[in-house]
């Protein structure tokens, strides 16, 4: 069974004004140096619950910091709950940053068997997807040599490459397609599509309301930590445009 | 609670293969293009050993040839457990975008410290029994078997700091600092040049008898040695020590497991 049950859920924490505190400040805190490095407290998620089942497409839309990433990151369990409780049942892949998370020194070869393996596979199951990503990637005889030498075009393709040969119950999309050439992104685009058909359960963030009406049965849309809005996609995008087209022309006036 | 603990390192488990992997990239980007290769590691207790040898031998009134072997089991354990200390305090900066990505437990980026310095100290290890062997013979092949449980106390040790001082180290990144002071501190309080009995001649052996890493030292160059068994005293003060270590280390786990990311 897949699943992701979110209960009052909330993410807080708190920053420190001037970064972090050091260990003469800890000790002299309380004496004069809180007042110059106050603690601020980031409600970056609040009182969000839902339920999703198999089968659901689950949008997230929102403006920049509304909490979609957070949201994100918290059903892929990067983020803990600091509050409420996060129940996801389900084996959980996501593609965020697909940039990060590579060893520079190593070729693209053992990096492609890093970042397997950093999700869940095991060298039996790894071997035989090895030559699919390869050829996914189109880097050819660059995967022997080592990332430092790669554009970035080239580790997206890597990453991308990587993160979709893995199938995963739930699949979490946080708008992953920013570089890469025009040919490999429409690859990108049918491999998307095809995960969004084998998936069992889809979490997608993203900006392109168009496609969110086609891919999706259901929008969440964030604002300001918390669920404004969730239903059918129709009604949720169109209420969201509204909205942003009554404050940009409040701008404008 | 035990429940838990098991499936912790259960879920450590499972993830073998990449902490595994990245300990490989570790060791492989420090030998890059260096002609000794993991020589390397050997030459900084080899070359300091030599200098020891030639200087405190005579100051001390040693002899060479036992003289040698101590030094270096003392230095190899020193450069494990330092080199445990110092990377430690990166561990959790250097898996950041890892950390970001994916959940997995967080030992085990101390975990890929401790492996690659153990590594080293197995290397080393096996320098020292050729040294052994080759200056007094064969004697301690008896006692070898115990070895398996130093090396294990060993192991659970240098994870555990790594636990405490990668946890630390994130909240306050002074420590990496205070840690290079303490050790070279703590360095002339170990047994690791001199021997114990030459401060305990001066009415100062207190240093040495309340310093834990000294019982950990005998545990290791006893067997080694003089093929005998540690004494009871000392293997009781370092397991209490390892197992006091490893506590702090589970509790503190306990506790930022969830929280650490939002530090990094």
């Amino acid at each position: 069974m897949v699943k992701i049950s979110l209960k009052d859920v909330g993410v807080q924490f708190e920053v420190r004004r001037h970064g972090r505190v050091t260990l003469k400040e800890y000790v002299l805190k309380g004496m004069f140096r809180r007042k110059r490095n106050p603690v601020i407290t980031v409600n970056a998620l609040h009182d969000v619950s839902f339920e999703a089942q198999e089968g659901d497409r689950l949008g997230i839309i929102g403006h920049n910091g509304a909490g979609k990433s957070t949201l994100l990151k918290l059903i892929a369990g990067v983020y803990p709950p600091t509050h409420g409780t996060r129940d996801v049942i389900g084996r959980t892949s996501s593609l965020f940053d697909v940039t990060l998370g590579f060893e520079l020194d190593a070729s693209g070869w053992e990096n492609i068997k890093y970042r397997a393996y950093l999700l869940g596979e095991t060298p039996q199951t790894i071997t035989p997807k090895m030559q699919e990503i390869a050829e996914f990637s189109e880097l050819g005889e660059y995967l022997d040599m080592p990332l430092r030498y790669y554009s970035t075009g080239m580790i997206v393709r890597l990453g991308f490459s990587i993160a979709t040969a893995i199938h995963p119950e739930i699949l979490i999309v946080d708008e992953v397609l920013g570089a890469g050439d025009k040919s490999f992104l429409s690859k990108a685009r049918a491999r998307m599509d095809e995960m969004f058909q084998t998936a069992s359960l889809v979490v997608l963030a993203s900006h392109d309301l168009n496609a969110m009406e086609e891919l999706c049965n259901r929008v969440i849309w964030m604002d300001h930590g918390s669920i404004r809005q969730m239903g059918p996609p129709k009604e949720v995008i169109a209420a969201y445009s509204e909205q942003q087209t009554s404050t940009s022309s409040k701008l404008a006036a | 609670m035990i429940l838990h603990a098991t499936q912790y390192l259960n879920e450590i488990w499972r993830k073998r293969y990449f902490w595994m992997s990245l300990v490989k990239v570790d060791l492989r980007k420090r030998y890059r293009r260096s002609v000794l290769g993991i020589g390397w590691s050997l030459m900084h207790p080899i070359a300091m050993t030599g200098v020891f040898c030639i200087v405190f031998s005579q100051l001390f009134g040693q002899d060479i040839l036992t003289y040698a072997p101590f030094v270096l089991s003392g230095l190899a354990f020193w450069s494990y457990f330092t080199g445990v200390l110092t990377e430690s305090c990166q561990c959790y900066f250097s898996g950041e975008a890892y950390i970001r990505q994916s959940p997995a437990p967080l030992a085990i980026y101390p975990l890929r410290t401790t492996v690659g310095m153990a590594i080293h100290f197995v290397v080393a290890l096996v320098v020292l029994m050729v040294l052994v062997w080759s200056t007094s013979g064969f004697g301690n092949l008896a006692s070898l078997w115990m070895l398996a449980p130093t090396l294990l106390l060993f192991f659970v040790l240098g994870w555990s700091v790594a636990i405490i001082f990668g946890v630390i180290n994130v909240v306050f990144q002074d420590m990496q600092h205070m840690v290079q002071v303490g050790m070279q501190a703590l360095f002339y309080m170990t047994p690791i040049f001199y021997r114990a009995q030459m401060l305990r001649d001066r009415g100062i052996g207190w240093i040495v008898d309340a310093n834990p890493l000294a019982a950990c030292l005998e545990m290791l160059r006893k067997p080694i040695l003089e093929g005998q068994a540690p004494s009871m005293a000392a293997t009781a003060y370092a397991c209490s020590f390892v197992l006091v270590m490893a506590t702090i280390a589970s509790l503190t786990l306990a506790k930022v497991e969830k929280r650490l990311i939002f530090y990094l």
